[in-house]
């Protein structure tokens, strides 16, 4: 019997199991073939409509199977495959629900982003590669396939970013974050390699069986652990991983730079919140106390990225910083991880995944919002961002509501969000993580406000009568993500609860 | 069938409509929201019939509907909105709806005939007033209450300074806010109190603070109080506390201040304020937390005195006053304080009685000033008018009707209600001394009232005309007459809803029908009955001339001789063709009279005397508060701008701070975990 098939793979049931991972892998092969079937036409419709439509049947048909209760512990379990490297539970679905929206919008929005490019094949085939990328990260149950999804992650990523060739913005900050996602990557691929040696297995539950007898190489496994985490803070721009996130997020496209905030980082939490429930808890005890690191990495992470954002001039780069910020708060679901089998794990990580959710869909509008004052052309400023309430006020509007949840205020999702976090927090005990979310929220309200001031208050600085255009594709897009944002405050409580329910069984 | 308890919130919810209708639509409103008003609360009226009618058939309600936040750990409280409906409150809906229903249609009149501007904001005030109002009464709970008492403030605010363009409504105004904001301080701490006392503010139940407390007392249960208290003086303080609300917004002294110059607000709305509505809320909550009062002897004692007190004050102060609505803001003052004399010698159904007549007599008087005051074009001064009897006939039948209920004369409603709230005093005080005073006060009130009353009467209709505009007054029109005429029948006969003299004198059984409804005759909420209240009160009856009949025919002759008297006083100064003042034979006191005790500057004294504290926090807000946050706003842009500057730009930079961050953490653990031993 090989390695490799340790059981014999159903390969049906595996298909279906992995169906929306599939989809979007399907979609992007199907762009790749309009794109060589007709390689002289520029055929935008044709592609930018499979690419919607294969991440949203993707989304549609991982959000029946979290209701139908598909591998949670309902409905007969996780689902284990390829010899237990990849598994198929809630935690899977709900972040391959948060990847696959967060792309359904910026397929959508990027149409009107695309108008005057030659080649969009190339841009949405990347997209949905890196898509896929991401709802394989959400599924690897084995290191082995967690570096490779990864990877498989960052590579188009790199070149989205730089899409934008004949702008030399974008063609470094790509090159910035290639090279940083070079030496991320070498760092981790050296973490796994040491946490092979301590343990002698790559398959996440193996590893943690294995931690208790590890003996003298617990100093091995802890070096180990600590660059695997680090090679999570670079795919979630944490701090001191964080250095290609603000030039990245500036120099990419717009809807390029909603899609690694919003998607990317949410793929990068769903590895490391299953890497480091199923696999690092029993490591609490023995080699290192990672929920401290995780908590040392949260508040940097939150205290650096809503300080730089408050002094920023261009409100893309506020956002950069903000969405760095945010990668804090998510933190805070590792940190407060403890050794003993504690409820409160489970409620404060499926709260950060919760936050994740609604992050996914207020910080992709944000971003899709500045994507739409790019195609206006006013410039990227907050005073260029003056009066455009009056001209666009429904688009402005749904930036509001935005900024104010990303901010926490009581009136949208991203409050409920954020104080069940910080609650999860200070149950598990640990108040101060959920002192300094409260004060960088605090502070974050001050930059976040900045925003909405200059939409709505203040007297348009020159002509806005770029504004006149109304780019079908983004308004929709906003729109969707700025009706989701205010339906998750009473539409809360089912997030919740799919969250704490998957995060409880990680911790099964 | 539809619940009582939907119609509870409907009751609340029609004017809330009506409020918000008119604040939206403004201008596309015909009569500027006048009709959406009525209609609202007069679909009010008609709801709170039908529940009283349900209350009748013994279907009370007592359920939460919304509970809104929920206590963790030790402190497992439940802050919720429902209601209660009771006998009291059933009544008290109908009060409400139906005086919110007579302004609405008299605004009409008075606001929308006179051409006054900006009426979707009138009617958009009063909407929420009304269903303010209503939603504190039929809370179910302490808190609830505070917070419709609040919305009450906020709206006679609101309305008070309508004419907001004119100097003296926006200082009347904030003056009736600030004054009672003062008394609601207390409020809110007394509530504090209910809740770290008991765990629960609920009014009824097995589960209510009345219950509990009376538990505690008894031995059957125990509750916090603050270094171990005896809890017979932490409930007083309780009681007080609650109580300071009551005064500001019941107008009773010494924070009755504020409600003179509310006269500022249009006149419908003083009707609506002084009849059913801001004052006679602080009222209502004593008698909705009555149960818990009357375990408190002092507290019944405080405001007993405090009542007694205002209500001969308030009297004297009302005699020398100019104006039509001045005298009826003091005579209001005078009214409340009888009830509260009420409340605190154990008349829980008199207080109720006297609240329900005073509210139709008082809306009645109100609405025939401001019938008047139409006629007169917005003139008050009553040396102006004289003569209007025979001009204005509905306005001076229905305003004599009202007149002599508030005198107290009989058979007219006011008699019959301050007569059992006398005679409840005095059987009660034959054993508790202090009590006699409350009644001595009550009893001194009487003459002066009829003196008040009619001096205005006489002045107002009788005599020769004094000017050019009283000579020709202005007609007033349906929208005027018709609520009059409503009330004034209802001041005549409202009386004859609890008969207990007749019933004690001459044996008539059945006729005290209000002391049956509330004592839970027709069904009712346990622990919430007059019966259950007198029970477990601090007082015992007492009898002169060895007998109940002999006692109730002394007082009631007493009190009527001394009505009369007043009255006949009033006619003898002021019933003649040509009245002159008389105020100077007053000598000093007339003085005193005219500036009302000086009461305004002693307050401003005060005020000004704290105003050396007020400085010092001022200086502390701006100097420690603000540096601080202004502070930490510098600092924290400051270090922002070095963040910033981490970002430079050079790759390597970056290559070289990632590997230095991930090498501190690999030394730091490493040293925590031990791994190089």
């Amino acid at each position: 019997m090989s390695l490799l098939l340790q059981a014999t793979t159903d390969w049906a049931f595996s298909v279906r199991a992995l169906a929306p991972v599939l989809l979007v892998a399907l979609s992007g092969l199907a762009v790749l073939g309009i794109d060589s079937l007709w390689p002289d036409e520029r055929s935008l419709e044709l592609v930018a409509g499979t690419a919607v439509a294969g991440t949203l049947s993707a989304l549609g048909l991982s959000l029946w199977y979290l209701a139908s209760g598909t591998g949670q512990p309902g409905g007969g379990g996780a689902i284990r495959l390829f010899s237990e490297t990849i598994i198929v539970d809630g935690t899977a679905l709900f972040f391959i629900a948060i990847v696959t929206s967060v792309a359904a919008m910026v397929s959508v929005a990027s149409y009107d982003y695309l108008e005057a490019d030659e080649n969009p094949g190339s841009y949405y085939s990347l997209l949905l590669f890196a898509t896929t990328a991401m709802t394989l990260m959400a599924v690897a149950n084995s290191l082995a396939t967690v570096f490779v999804s990864l990877e498989m992650a960052s590579l188009p990523s790199y070149a989205l970013v730089a899409y934008l060739k004949t702008n030399r913005g974008s063609v470094e900050a790509g090159l910035k974050y290639f090279l940083i996602g070079a030496v991320s990557a070498a760092v981790f691929a050296f973490g796994i390699s040491l946490v092979y040696g301590a343990t002698g297995t790559l398959l996440l539950t193996d590893i943690a069986a294995q931690i208790g007898g590890v003996g003298d190489l617990d100093g091995i496994l802890g070096v180990g652990i600590l660059m695997i985490a680090g090679g999570f803070a670079f795919k979630t721009a944490s701090v001191p991983f964080h250095f290609w996130a603000p030039e990245a997020y500036e120099g990419a496209p717009a809807p390029i730079s909603a899609f690694l905030s919003s998607a990317s980082k949410a793929a990068g939490f769903v590895v490391a919140f299953r890497v480091f429930a199923v696999a690092f808890q029993p490591a609490l005890g023995v080699a290192i106390d990672w929920g401290l690191l995780f908590g040392i990495l949260a508040v940097v992470t939150m205290v650096l990225g809503n300080f730089a954002a408050a002094t920023q001039t261009e409100v893309k780069r506020m956002l950069a910083y903000s969405s760095i910020g945010h990668a804090g708060y998510a933190l805070i679901g590792l940190a407060a991880v403890t050794a003993d089998a504690n409820p409160a794990n489970a409620s404060v990580m499926g709260a950060a995944m919760a936050h994740l959710f609604v992050y996914g869909f207020m910080n992709t509008g944000a971003f899709l919002f500045i994507a739409m004052v790019e195609h206006w052309g006013i410039g990227r400023t907050f005073e260029d961002y003056a009066g455009v309430g009056r001209k666009a006020p429904m688009a402005s509007l749904a930036m509001a509501v935005f900024m104010f949840s990303l901010a926490g205020l009581p009136v949208f999702g991203g409050f409920f969000s954020k104080y069940i976090l910080f609650l999860g927090a200070i149950n598990a005990g640990f108040w101060w993580l959920a002192a300094v979310g409260a004060v960088t929220s605090a502070l974050s309200l001050f930059y976040y406000s900045r925003v909405v001031k200059a939409l709505w208050f203040e007297e348009a600085n020159g002509s806005l009568d770029a504004l006149d255009s109304k780019p079908t594709g983004l308004y929709a897009a906003v729109i969707v993500a700025g009706v989701v944002t205010l339906l998750l405050l009473p539409g809360f409580g089912p997030v919740i609860e799919t969250a704490e329910a998957a995060a409880a069984a990680l911790f099964a | 069938m539809v619940s009582v308890s939907a119609y509870a919130q409907a009751i609340v919810l029609l004017p809330f409509v009506s409020f918000v209708v008119a604040l939206f639509a403004r201008d596309n409103l015909p009569k500027g929201g006048a009709y959406s008003g009525i209609a609202a609360t007069a679909g009010s009226l008609l709801l709170s019939l039908a529940t009283l009618a349900a209350v009748y058939g013994g279907r009370t309600v007592n359920e939460t509907f919304y509970t809104w936040a929920v206590g963790t750990g030790a402190q497992d409280w439940t802050l919720s909105f429902g209601a209660l409906i009771d006998p009291l409150s059933a009544l008290m809906l109908v009060i409400v709806s139906l005086i919110a229903l007579l302004v609405h249609v008299f605004s009409l009149g008075y606001m929308n005939d006179e051409g006054e501007e900006d009426l979707p904001r009138y009617y958009a005030g009063l909407g929420l007033f009304t269903a303010s109002m209503l939603g504190f009464v039929i809370a179910d709970n302490l808190l609830m209450a505070f917070m419709f008492f609040e919305l009450v403030g906020l709206c006679s605010y609101l309305l008070i300074g309508f004419h907001f363009r004119e100097p003296g409504p926006p200082s009347a105004a904030k003056k009736a806010f600030l004054v009672t904001r003062f008394g609601d301080y207390f409020f809110l701490i007394g509530v504090v109190a209910v809740f770290t006392t008991f765990g629960t503010a609920a009014f009824a139940g097995a589960e209510s603070f009345p219950h509990l407390a009376e538990a505690a007392l008894g031995g059957d249960a125990t509750v916090w109080t603050p270094g171990n208290m005896a809890e017979s003086t932490w409930f007083t303080i309780v009681g007080l506390l609650v109580l300071g609300g009551v005064i500001g917004k019941s107008a009773q002294f010494p924070l009755h201040t504020w409600l003179p110059d509310a006269m500022e607000g249009p006149t419908p709305v003083s009707a609506l304020i002084h009849a059913a509505t801001m004052v006679a809320a602080g009222v209502y909550l004593v008698a909705r937390m009555y149960g818990f009062y009357v375990l408190s002897p002092t507290a019944m004692g405080i405001i007993a005195l405090v009542g007694g007190f205002t209500a001969l004050f308030a009297a004297t102060m009302g005699v020398v006053k100019q104006e039509l609505k001045q005298v009826l803001a003091y005579s209001t003052i005078s009214q409340y304080g009888y009830m509260m004399l009420a409340l605190g010698s154990g008349g829980y159904v008199a207080a109720v009685f006297h609240l329900t007549t005073h509210a139709f007599f008082k809306a009645l008087l109100f609405l025939g000033a401001g019938s008047v005051i139409i006629a007169m074009h917005h003139v008050e001064d009553m040396w102006e008018m004289g003569g209007l009897k025979n001009k204005l006939p509905v306005t001076y039948w229905t305003f004599l009707a009202g007149s002599l209920a508030l005198a107290g004369i009989f058979p007219f409603a006011g008699f019959w209600s301050k007569d059992e709230i006398l005679y409840e005093t005095l059987i009660h005080g034959l054993n508790e001394p202090l009590l006699l005073i409350g009644y001595v006060f009550g009893l001194l009130a009487v003459p002066v009232t009829a003196f008040y009353t009619f001096r205005m009467v006489f002045l107002t209709f009788h005599g020769e005309p004094r000017s050019d505009l009283a000579r020709d007054p202005h007609p007033v029109r349906w929208n005027v007459k018709g609520p009059l005429s409503v009330l004034g029948v209802l001041a005549v006969v409202t009386g004859g809803i609890n008969l207990v003299p007749v019933k004690k004198v001459l044996g008539i059984k059945g006729i005290d029908v209000l002391h049956k409804w509330l004592n839970n005759d027709w069904g009712g909420i346990e622990g919430l009955s007059s019966h259950h209240y007198a029970k477990i009160g601090p007082y015992e009856s007492g009898y002169l001339f060895g007998g109940e009949a002999a006692t109730v025919i002394a007082g009631a002759a007493v009190s009527l001789t001394l009505a009369l008297a007043g009255l006949a006083l009033a006619w003898r100064l002021y019933g003649v063709a040509d009245p002159a003042e008389h105020t100077a034979k007053l000598g000093q006191i007339r003085e005193l009279l005219y500036n009302n005790y000086y009461q305004d500057e002693y307050q401003v004294r005060i005020a000004d005397a704290v105003r050396d504290a007020a400085s010092g926090a001022d200086t502390f807000d701006q100097g420690v508060v603000d540096g601080v946050v202004n502070g930490v706003s510098s600092v924290s842009l400051l270090s922002s701008e070095r963040i910033r500057r981490v970002q430079t730009g050079i790759v390597g930079n970056y290559a070289l701070l990632l590997t230095l961050g991930l090498t501190t953490l690999l030394v730091v653990f490493a040293l925590i975990g031990g791994w190089f031993q």
